[in-house]
């Protein structure tokens, strides 16, 4: 399409720059029954998977119907939402923590209309469009990152393996059969943009190569102490190489130092470490973070690495529903993962899952490892 | 990776036009950026932090941080701004030659 100007003036760039206004207020986004009755709720109950309501002092209730989102969108699926607004709410809707989207309704058989509406709206494909659930002691929807989609340090995709993780576990997303709810969620990197370090189980991509050196570019294109700095474990020192008799000023990588964590990659460009073997995933459990019972927790590595196999990663979906069925036979209500896991001991977790336990497991990055040894005669055999 | 001619002189620049080689940094090239990134006519304020940037990538081989620009100019962040609409990463280290900003930009 030719260029259409929206007005701006690249000769003025600073004219009639509007700056640092923020986001819209909240409040003008209410709809009338919440704007009511704002800070007055008395109490709620979750009539089935996906259906809330809340009743204020006034005697007003709200419905939520709550139904999943694949995050990624595009602007006529919004627009369907839209519709769906303009049609049920008065034109009101809400996207959660977890990106779900919430339609609320201010009678119970408006209610109905609505969820009917949405659980008949599917892609040509035949995925739902607006399956409702995601409440209560269920599987919600998963935090996720950019993947293959957008990011340039990723070992693994954000959007291809959350979709194979939801169509295993759709049920427990539209039903109420956990002991307590069970958070997923996905990173793309160890950078961990999201909640995989507080999450019940969460998903991880890793390398296992250390990064190649663009050596002739490296010393143009990177701050060299940067990317010495960058590395957890010191593998990285600036260093001099010579090619064709041209000297040049680069770094070098001790390899057995080296974890692969693509830190250097992230500070300097030179450094690309992707590599479509090498590269996996690995999974962690028992995170939280919540203060209900017992304290917030990290979750923890149990599955050191499990192949890329896009696009429905078998292996990745077999191993967390394994997890996710052990768990919901062997814990007490209202036990997350990781209270159930440190009530029966880790031991136990990985008798019981059938998880292989491997060195890697193991921590070794400086000091505080040692405080995850066992330091007891406190075991089953 | 493209190659801007301008005023006789050759660059070698990404796509966000950052210099590939700070050797290949001369007054030319902050003329040629200035307009780019919103700026009329240079004064001795945008030559200041240009000149500081230099120097202080040529000794420790980083841009510096933020504060410590900010210290050594006596100019505050907000008055950056003013100098380079685009801030000191994509403005000002740009036009002195330094590499490209990296990290979780
Ligand atoms: C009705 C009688 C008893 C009661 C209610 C009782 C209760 C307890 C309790 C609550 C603890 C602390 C457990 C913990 O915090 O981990 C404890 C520890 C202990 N009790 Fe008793 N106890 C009783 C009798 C005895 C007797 C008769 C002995 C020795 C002859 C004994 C030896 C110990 C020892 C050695 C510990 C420390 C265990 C450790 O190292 O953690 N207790 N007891
Ligand atoms: S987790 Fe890593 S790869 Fe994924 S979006 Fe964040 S930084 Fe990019
Ligand atoms: S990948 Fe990580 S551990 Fe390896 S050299 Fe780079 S920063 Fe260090």
């Amino acid at each position: 399409m030719a260029f259409v100007s929206s007005g701006y003036n690249p000769d003025k760039p600073m004219e009639n720059r509007i700056s640092d206004i923020g986001p819209r207020d909240f409040n003008e986004f209410m709809p009338p029954v919440i704007k009511n009755n704002f800070g007055k709720w008395l109490y709620h109950e979750i009539l089935e998977p996906g259906v809330l309501v809340h009743v204020a002092e006034s005697g007003d209730e709200v419905y939520t119907v709550r139904c999943g989102t694949a995050r990624l969108m595009s602007i006529t699926l919004i627009r369907e939402m839209c519709d769906i607004a303009d049609k049920h709410c008065e034109g009101f809707l809400r996207f959660t923590t977890r990106n779900n989207v919430e339609f609320m309704v201010d009678s119970k058989d408006k209610m109905v209309a609505l969820k009917e509406d949405l659980m008949s709206r599917k892609f040509d494909g035949g995925s739902y469009k607006f399956p409702v659930g995601g409440t209560g002691a269920g599987i919600s929807n998963i935090v996720h990152t950019q993947g293959w989609v957008h990011c340039h340090t990723p070992a693994t995709d954000a959007s291809g393996t959350v979709k194979v993780i939801m169509d295993d576990l759709f049920e427990e997303f539209t039903g109420h059969n956990m002991p307590a709810p069970v958070r997923i969620a996905v990173a793309c990197c160890l950078n961990m943009c999201g909640a995989c370090h507080c999450s019940d189980i969460a998903v991880v991509g890793i390398h296992r190569k250390p990064p190649l050196i663009d050596h002739e570019y490296l010393d143009n294109l990177c701050e060299i102490p940067l990317a010495v700095a960058s590395c957890p474990t010191g593998a990285v020192r600036p260093s001099k190489v010579e090619i064709d008799g041209k000297q040049f000023k680069t770094v070098a990588i001790k390899e057995e130092r080296c974890m692969f964590c693509g830190n250097c990659y992230t500070m300097c460009p030179s450094l690309p470490l992707s590599d479509k073997e090498g590269d996996g995933i690995a999974l962690m459990v028992g995170g939280k973070v919540s203060n209900r019972i017992s304290m917030p927790k990290f979750s923890k590595v149990v599955v050191a690495f499990i192949p890329n196999e896009p696009p429905r990663w078998p292996t990745l979906t077999k191993t967390i529903r394994n997890i996710v069925e052990v768990y919901k036979a062997d814990a007490n209500k209202y036990e997350r993962l990781g209270d159930w896991a440190e009530r029966i001991g880790w031991e136990r977790f990985f008798e019981k899952t059938g998880i292989e336990f491997t060195p890697h497991l193991i921590d070794d990055f400086r000091d505080p490892a040692y405080y995850t040894w066992r330091q007891s005669t406190q075991f089953k055999f | 990776m493209a190659i801007v001619e301008f005023q006789g002189k050759s660059f070698d620049v990404d796509e966000d036009g950052f210099l590939l080689k700070f050797e290949e940094w001369c007054p030319e090239w902050v003329d040629f950026c200035k307009e780019g990134e919103g700026i009329k006519e240079l004064n001795e304020e945008h030559q200041k932090v240009i000149d500081f940037l230099q120097d202080y990538y040529k000794k420790n081989g980083i841009a510096p941080m933020v504060r410590i620009l900010s210290k050594v100019t006596g100019f505050k962040l907000k008055h950056i701004y003013e100098l380079f609409p685009s801030g000191p990463g994509k403005g000002a280290c740009k036009m002195a030659g330094l590499p490209k900003p990296t990290g979780c930009v």
